[in-house]
């Protein structure tokens, strides 16, 4: 579906490359999250794939068709979730929404009153949006983003601003999209999302793809292959996962001892991408 | 068509909704006041005023201006500032068409206000074609002006600086007609000089054409020029 080869891209007047040279695809249905430190490019290439962005080098095919072949139809077919709340302020949500909504086929716009309810705002729908809170802005962002049916989202900090319930019920309907086909394109600092969320996930830094795999294969290989077992007293002993079940150390203690906790030692997507990249994800 | 019928109507809402650019609407009836009751009461008092009416009809036309570029203006900087312009960039309508599409209505308002203003103030007789033809310069004016101070304004408060140092360009060549022949021409540079003085030439019945046709051709490549820069950097 999307398809990046070579990708490198410097702002006008700028010897900097803000991306060197990125290479990634993304297939149908696929859920690709974009993980990396605030400046690393991960904005910048969607804001190209968004087309607001031109004049890079390299190659984007979007359904193998170059993307500046691609009229406004291209425009119909995606979805944009803005890291910020931009909404006119002075209108209300429905205003907003109608406003924006009246660009698209209108053969493919859900209706606005349900889109509030999926989120939880319907009691403000017809409230100016300066009334709304941080979250309520996000969460009109969010519906913003997929009241036209679009086939590829772009989502950027999808969750932030949002309280653990609605950052819970985006979530979810993110998952929904995906099992209706639509390719999502995520980009967060929040490991937890990206975990819960994506199918396959890129490590970006200073304009560079460090790595590309999917979450698990990668907690997998940068993580220890071992559990680790915690005892009430206080004990806790590691064991390879290699042959647990005839480890007669491991099948002794859990025999004799009251256990506390037992659980496996896979890295978490924060340390694989220390470990990668040699930085946190807030540097 | 449909989406510049639904924007300028969002955008009439936004302009109702905020007190301050709400004030600005009041402008033109301002200038109508001033120009059709107030001035010639002033010539009554003060004779010597008589002498220059032709000029205060000249900027009071082109003041006519400053009402809808001045909330255009502020309503393209408040778009940057709150991110909406980011909103529009990734909509499925033409950059190029959707800016002008969005500046029709306040054009033809603008327009048909100057039109208005030169038929009936009280001091000329001029004709109505020509009035219409130097109105058309007006409503050009109109997006050059807004998209001028978006493009240089990142905040309402930097807009307020652009809109002073605009208003002041736009009414500069006014003094044209008052320094020797041969540096009036330095005026030139700014597209107002050529409406100055074809209005100037239309109010005394002199040829006017070649002032209008140099004006207009102006306006245009300046309004396709901040456009196209508009459309570059209003949607990053």
């Amino acid at each position: 579906m999307i398809e990046v080869r070579n990708l490198s891209f410097s702002y006008p007047n700028s010897t900097d490359k803000i991306l060197k040279g990125i290479s990634f695809s993304i297939s149908k249905g696929e859920i690709f999250g974009f993980l990396g430190p605030s400046g690393a490019g991960k904005s910048t290439t969607q804001k190209i794939l968004y087309k607001i962005l031109h004049g890079f080098s390299g190659e984007i095919l979007i359904d193998q068709k170059p993307i500046q072949s691609w009229d406004k139809t291209y425009l119909e077919k995606i979805g944009v979730g803005f890291e910020f709340p931009n909404h006119y302020l002075k209108l209300t949500g429905r205003e907003n929404l109608k406003l924006f909504g009246s660009f698209y086929n209108s053969n493919k716009l859900k209706p606005i009153p349900e889109l509030f309810k999926l989120v939880g705002i319907e009691k403000a729908i017809d409230q100016p949006v300066e009334a709304y809170s941080k979250g309520m802005k996000m969460r009109l962002n969010f519906i913003r983003a997929i009241m036209h049916d679009p086939e590829i989202l772009f989502f950027d900090e999808p969750t932030a601003g949002l309280d653990p319930g609605n950052a819970h019920i985006i979530k979810k309907y993110i998952k929904k999209l995906k099992e209706e086909g639509k390719t999502i394109f995520i980009t967060t600092h929040n490991m937890n999302t990206a975990d819960e969320l994506c199918d396959s996930v890129s490590f970006i830094d200073e304009g560079v793809l460090q790595i590309t795999d999917s979450p698990k294969t990668l907690k997998n290989k940068h993580g220890k292959n071992a559990v680790n077992v915690l005892l009430k007293n206080g004990i806790n002993q590691d064991f390879p996962i290699h042959n647990l079940g005839v480890n007669s150390e491991f099948l002794e203690l859990i025999k004799t001892n009251e256990i506390d906790k037992i659980h496996t030692l896979e890295a978490t997507l924060e340390e694989v991408f220390l470990k990668v990249t040699g930085k946190t994800l807030s540097q | 068509m449909q989406h510049i019928l639904k924007i300028s109507i969002a955008d009439f809402w936004l302009i109702f909704r905020d007190a301050s650019l709400k004030t600005f609407l009041f402008l033109p009836i301002l200038i109508f006041v001033v120009v059709l009751w107030g001035l010639p009461a002033l010539i009554n008092s003060f004779p010597i005023v008589g002498e220059y009416t032709n000029y205060i009809i000249l900027v009071s036309t082109i003041q006519l201006t400053q009402m809808f570029g001045f909330i255009y203006g502020m309503m393209l900087v408040d778009e940057k500032e709150t991110g909406v312009a980011k909103v529009y960039g990734i909509l499925p309508v033409k950059k190029i068409s959707f800016i002008l599409g969005r500046f029709i209505m306040p054009m033809i308002i603008t327009i048909m206000l100057t039109w208005l203003l030169l038929v009936i103030q009280p001091f000329y007789k001029l004709e109505i074609f020509p009035c219409f033809l130097f109105s058309l310069l007006s409503g050009l004016l109109v997006p050059i002006y807004a998209i001028a101070i978006s493009l240089f304004s990142k905040t309402r408060l930097e807009a307020l600086v652009w809109v002073k140092t605009i208003n002041l360009l736009v009414i500069l060549p006014i003094l044209a007609f008052f320094v020797p022949k041969g540096i009036n021409y330095l005026f030139g540079i700014l597209p107002t000089y050529w409406m100055y003085q074809g209005l100037e030439q239309m109010i005394m019945n002199q040829q006017y054409l070649m002032s209008w046709v140099i004006g207009f051709i102006f306006l245009l490549i300046l309004l396709g020029l901040v456009s196209r820069r508009f459309s570059i950097k209003h949607y990053e």
